[in-house]
């Protein structure tokens, strides 16, 4: 089995008082884009700040490449320069006062390598970006979108086997963020280079992640690929921050007829076959459905079928949103635009136990 | 495996910090150990120490309550000019608001000392121009005596002006509009949104310059010589003066009043960055504010006649008299005994410290501000971007000569040099190292500003693309601190051309320079020569900033 | 037994050196219009010559001209300072042991005595100083000596006082009716301290006392004095030197001068090289031209002030000096011992404490 690419143990990272980053490890393997997902403050952007070396950690150890960076206990501490990640700042940093060759140019010069092989590296990425054109445009007349992409070519010229995210698409607007994310995606999997990535944004992060680490408050609350987090999530924060769910509160009464799931007593007295994500332990009393997985009409076979009524119903274009409302309270549900349902009319819920999961 | 040893930042960075508070500690402790001196004052070190020379200031009240007045009226006026011109000029849409903007700079190239001599020659009491013309028309007495502590007030305030002009405009264009709009869309009309909107926003700012402004009026000089001593009204920087000039001199005592003088102007100043580190408004945010212009109507013919009122009285007015006087034979502005003449110009430019004088200026002007813009660059960049420790209180040090008043860091400066076994006493090294030194702080705000602008996380990224320190400073910081750096190197000149307080001190029989060869002129020749002088000084100036505008221009790319 | 003829040899040698340095050297040389001790083609070798004085500017200068016209490998270098701070500026640099004048005018007797007390004067016996007379020169001789002869008295601007109510006499000066209008020196002034000096042992010790409630405006420069007569910011000078007023007429400006029957106030100009000049052989060179007769003409017609030496012509436009009864202190150790209370009350009278 190859080494991983990096490795973080036990990363503390404090401000004074304040704790941004409380004791979190995980390690990503050569080629892998693992994405750091969580709400403003959670510790995210200073755990990949540390691992870049633009912040000193407070105890705890990084190892890239097989090399400690920073330890604790040995007290070493290599600085930035000399760690050979790259990193795309989430203000793209281009440099007003050069050129976009010049930008693109700038790691390899540092490397001091000929100006031929410069210039070569230069084309090559450019290209990559398709930016080809713009090698002699002043950095400080560019769009927000191409300055994105001169910083990802950038960041790629020297051929750096890390690269570091910060937030990059925040800044762009939805449609741009919804290309430019499959765009770096692509060219992430032809270069194969390992990629630790910020975001904030959920849907990103399922769509582009091998694997996704969901933090809050500094510390790390699940990592799985993004179908795992997605469909097994494991607490109420990962089911409410990473896509939408409904939070349903009640009760386990004990396995069901058939072994794999369990019978799940919500609040009205509902009865509900429901499935855990890992064992189950005492004071489980929360059950997270997404809403895409509920149907909404007659679906035989349906293992759960509760009645209901349409309380509102809002067109989002791709989607309609339902308000439906039920013995437990209120739920909502997404349907396909085609599955029309007026409000007020009755209406029959179902969804299966596996999407019933218990946290 | 990496040697953990000093990298060239780590050794570079402490070594600047340490140098610059060495000189500006230095002086600052001579001063402290000439003021507890109540022995012989010619002796060093002092003989005897003692705290005689702080209680004896009780008895000096009366001075101390005249620089008070002073600088109370004087702050007063200052900022009432500074804020009405900036408000005319950046939020009204009377015609012509570019030019007058680059006009109100004028008055900082031309000395309270010019000024002042040309106010005693409008309005000194009976015979000013200005008095003469009041007469004529019937009416009694004097409109105005200009040698009084109203006189010199009005006179600093005319100069300090243009520097509570230049800071009120700033926060007044880094006003968000949009709060301005909103008040205008919810039905208030102009006058209110102007009084309850515009006026609170820029509120912090207003009191900062109030606050700077008034330190700077606490430590001037110029005006207070030529305008207070004739009317025998003494503050306490010309008892300062006056104290080292009486024999046997009374080092204690200037240095007493001195350092009182520092302790209330440090005060102050912490006061006003206080103020400005809480005035919680949006000031450098990246987005740049395009503030929404005030249609003023029919308003407009008054109040251009304002703004332009303020550059005719401050700057036209005073060099016109100038003007008159240097051609007169023997200045009286009794108009029928006016007899003309070309001599006071062929005698000042003959004069051994005109020419000399001119030299030294304009080379020491250049060299400080050559030398001084990249030191203060590092400087700035290892106080608001490095993490080195300590650079706090580096700061703080850094800012100290600001709220020394110059002559008494000039003092401070003659014991602490002359006594060095350096043979840099009475030569221009002196008068640069002292220029440097007192301009720290100077430089420092400006090249701050242009640093706190710059993202890190350009700096960063050259890092993180492994640029070693040096590099990353030349390839990036440097480059994108230049439009701070020119603009620092500007402000640097033209502060060293018309330096007088330090000067004064320093001043050598092979270190002559502009300023204090007219303040003796004025006081040992006719006025109509020291006209002659003042007049040549301000040209020069005048030629030489237009010519390093120009120079600056061509190397930022950028139209000021 | 062989001492005693050594020292008495020694004795009489002593003696007699001591004889001979009050004497001017064995051989001046005769340059045109003045004799020299000094080594000549030295002087040019330094080159150079550094003059720390209080007279005005363009005046000395052109003073300095006359000398550098005659000499013109040596540059001229000169240096304003209002008095007191002429003599501080010399102390702080001789503490520091910086020595950058060559030679200093300090404009106050008691100044001059300080300084020849602490050491601070080369000793140079001019062959020029023999046409000077004893009570003009420092004793011993070569220290210092005259350089001019300031005379002043009163001082006032025809067009704004008609002669009737012109002030004749000293007394008249201090009439309530020129308050806020009369004009002195400031207490740093060499002259305003003899000025004081010699009235009161005339008048009483409590003559001054008239003058405060007057509130006179105080001045270095007799320069600023005149200026403010003849523009007519104030209508009476005292303390008014006849140079300014000399200098004054003839531009043309309406002024006159006023000689009180008592008698008219002198006060000089003692000037003399530091010990330690940069430039010695240029500073003795200049001491021998200035004080002989073409300097001492050079400078009464620059100044307006007269000379110590009866051999030279008063100022342009100006009476002869025998026409003017002088006042001057006689004993010059009493007038220092003055200094102090003269400046404490003389600040009081101007308003300055």
């Amino acid at each position: 089995m190859t080494r991983p690419r990096i490795e973080v143990s036990d990363l503390v990272v404090r401000y004074g008082d304040a704790t941004a980053v409380d004791g979190i490890g995980f390690d990503i393997a050569p080629g892998e884009l693992v994405t750091l997902l969580g709400p403003s403050g959670c510790g995210k952007t200073t755990t990949l700040r540390a691992v870049a070396g633009l912040e000193t950690p407070s105890s705890g150890s990084i190892r890239l490449n097989d090399e400690t960076v920073y330890s604790a206990p040995e007290r070493r501490n290599v600085p930035t320069e000399k760690r050979g990640v790259s990193m795309v700042f989430q203000s793209y940093a281009i440099w007003p006062h050069m050129t976009v060759f010049e930008n693109v140019a700038y790691g390899l010069r540092v490397r001091k390598l000929p100006q031929a092989e410069v210039r070569q590296n230069v084309q090559r990425v450019l290209d990559l970006v398709q930016m080809q054109d713009f090698s002699e445009r002043p950095a400080s007349k560019l769009s927000g979108g191409q300055q994105q992409r001169v910083a990802v070519a950038r960041a790629i010229a020297f051929s750096p086997n890390v690269l570091l995210f910060d937030e990059p698409l925040s800044n762009l607007d939805a449609k741009l963020r919804a290309e430019m994310r499959v765009e770096l995606r692509e060219l992430q999997r032809r270069l194969d280079i390992t990629s630790l990535y910020v975001t904030h944004d959920q849907e990103e992060a399922l769509a582009i992640s091998d694997r996704v680490i969901v933090m809050n408050g500094g510390k790390i609350e699940q990592i799985g690929t993004p179908e795992e987090i997605y469909n097994r999530p494991r607490s109420r924060f990962v089911a409410d921050f990473v896509g939408s769910a409904n939070l349903i509160q009640g009760e386990v009464r004990g396995p069901s007829s058939s072994n794999d799931t369990l019978i799940f007593e919500a609040e009205g007295g509902m009865r509900l076959e429901v499935v855990a994500s890992s064992a189950s332990r005492d004071g489980q009393n929360t059950v997270a459905l997404r809403p895409s997985y509920i149907h909404l009409g007659h679906a035989a076979g349906s293992r759960n079928a509760v009645a209901g009524r349409i309380h509102r119903r809002m067109f989002h274009g791709d989607f309609i949103q339902y308000v439906v409302d039920w013995p437990a309270g209120q739920l909502i549900v997404r349907r396909p635009p085609t599955e029309l349902f007026d409000e007020g009319s009755e209406v029959t819920i179902s969804f299966e136990p596996v999407h019933c999961v218990l946290l | 495996m990496i040697v953990r040893g000093l990298s060239l930042r780590q050794i570079v960075m402490p070594l600047v910090v340490l140098l610059c508070g060495t000189l500006v500690l230095y002086p600052i402790g001579f001063l402290i150990n000439e003021s507890l001196n109540v022995g012989d004052p010619s002796v060093f070190p002092p003989e005897e120490y003692g705290l005689d020379n702080y209680w004896n200031l009780i008895d000096d009240y009366h001075i101390l309550a005249n620089t008070a007045l002073v600088a109370c009226i004087a702050t007063v006026l200052a900022v009432l000019f500074g804020f009405l011109q900036a408000w005319i000029l950046t939020r009204t849409n009377i015609p012509g608001r570019q030019r007058l903007e680059r006009l109100m700079e004028l008055p900082y190239y031309m000395t309270p000392l010019i000024g002042a001599l040309a106010w005693g020659v409008l309005l000194g009491p009976k015979t000013g121009l200005v008095n003469q013309v009041w007469r004529s028309l019937g009416l009694p007495g004097d409109l105005f005596n200009i040698y009084s502590p109203y006189g010199i007030a009005w006179v600093m305030a005319l100069f300090e002006g243009t520097v509570a002009f230049v800071m009120i405009s700033a926060a007044m264009k880094s006003m968000d509009p949009s709060l301005e709009e909103s008040s205008r869309v919810l039905g208030a009309g102009k006058l209110r949104t102007a009084l309850r909107i515009t006026l609170p926003l820029v509120a912090p700012g207003v009191l900062s310059a109030t606050i700077f402004v008034f330190a700077e009026m606490l430590g001037s000089f110029a005006a207070a010589f030529v305008l207070g001593i004739p009317g025998r009204f003494y503050v306490v920087t010309t008892a300062i003066w006056q104290a080292t000039l009486s024999f046997p001199p009374d080092y204690g005592r200037a240095a007493a009043m001195g350092l009182s003088l520092f302790g209330v102007m440090l005060i102050t100043l912490t006061l006003a960055r206080l103020v400005l580190r809480h005035g919680s408004y949006a000031t450098i945010t990246g987005k740049a504010f395009r503030p929404r212009e005030m249609d003023v109507g029919r308003m407009r013919w008054p109040l251009l006649g304002i703004a332009w009122g303020y550059i005719i009285v401050a700057v036209i007015l005073p060099l016109a008299a100038l003007l008159l006087t240097s051609f007169e034979k023997f200045a009286t502005v009794i108009l029928p005994q006016m007899k003309f003449t070309l001599a006071n110009y062929e005698t000042a430019l003959q004069m051994g410290s005109v020419g000399p004088a001119f030299v030294n200026s304009l080379t020491l002007g250049i060299s400080v501000a050559t030398v001084g813009v990249p030191v203060i660059g590092v400087l700035a960049w290892i106080i608001y971007r490095s993490r080195m420790p300590g650079r706090g209180a580096a700061e703080y040090v850094i800012m100290f000569p600001q709220a020394v008043p110059r002559l008494v860091f000039g003092l401070g400066l003659l014991w602490a040099w002359i006594n060095l076994p350096i043979p840099i006493y009475g030569t221009l090294w002196l008068l640069g190292l002292a220029y440097f030194t007192v301009f720290l702080p100077l430089g420092l705000r400006t090249i701050a500003s242009v640093v706190l602008q710059v993202d890190p996380s350009l700096e960063e990224c050259a890092r993180v693309c492994g640029a070693p320190w040096i590099y990353q400073m030349r390839t990036v910081t440097l480059p994108l601190l230049r439009p701070g750096m020119v603009a620092a190197w500007l402000l640097i000149f033209i502060a060293s051309v018309r330096e007088l307080g330090v000067s004064i001190f320093l001043m050598g029989p092979n270190s002559k320079v502009i300023a204090p060869a007219i303040v003796n002129s004025w006081l040992s020749s006719s006025s109509e020569l020291s006209a002659a002088m003042a007049l040549i000084q301000t040209a020069t100036v005048f030629a030489a900033v237009a010519l390093m505008f120009s120079l600056a221009r061509r190397v930022t790319g950028v139209t000021q | 037994m062989r001492r005693r003829p050594f020292a008495a040899l020694s004795a009489i040698l002593v003696a007699l050196l001591g004889a001979v340095a009050a004497v001017a050297c064995d051989n001046p040389r005769q340059m045109d219009g003045f004799k020299t001790c000094a080594d000549v083609a030295k002087a040019e070798q330094e080159g150079a010559l550094v003059v720390y004085s209080t007279d005005p500017e363009a005046a000395a200068e052109a003073e300095l001209a006359k000398f550098h016209a005659v000499f013109p490998k040596i540059r001229m270098n000169y240096l304003r300072i209002q008095a007191g701070g002429l003599y501080a500026k010399l102390l702080a640099e001789r503490q520091g042991n910086v020595y950058l004048a060559d030679i200093a005018q300090l404009s106050d007797v008691s100044f001059a005595l300080d300084f020849q007390k602490r050491g601070g004067y080369m000793q140079y016996v001019s062959p020029e100083m023999a046409a000077h007379k004893t009570e003009y020169k420092s004793s011993p001789e070569g220290y210092w000596t005259w350089g001019a002869l300031v005379v002043a008295a009163i001082a006032y601007n025809p067009t704004l006082v008609s002669a009737d109510e012109a002030p004749r006499t000293w007394r008249d000066a201090m009439d309530p009716k020129w308050t806020d209008t009369i004009s002195v020196k400031v207490s740093i002034s060499g002259l305003q301290h003899v000025t004081w000096y010699v009235l009161r042992q005339l008048y009483g010790n409590d003559f001054w006392s008239k003058l405060a409630p007057l509130k006179p405006h105080a001045f270095d420069s007799y320069v600023q004095q005149f200026d403010r007569l003849v523009s007519g910011q104030d209508k009476v000078a005292l303390t008014a030197q006849y140079s300014g007023y000399l200098a004054m007429k003839a531009k043309g400006a309406p002024v006159v001068f006023v000689y009180p029957p008592d008698g008219v106030v002198a006060a000089p100009q003692p000037w003399g090289i530091v010990k330690e000049a940069p430039h010695p052989e240029a500073a003795r060179l200049f001491m021998d031209w200035f004080l002989s007769v073409p300097g001492q003409s050079g400078n009464v017609r620059e100044l307006f002030t007269y000379s110590p030496r009866p051999d030279v012509p008063p100022p342009p436009g100006g009476a002869s000096v025998t026409e003017f009864k002088l006042l001057i202190p006689n004993d010059w150790q009493a007038f220092e011992r003055t200094h102090a209370q003269f400046v404490r009350e003389w600040d009081k009278i101007t308003g300055l404490r």
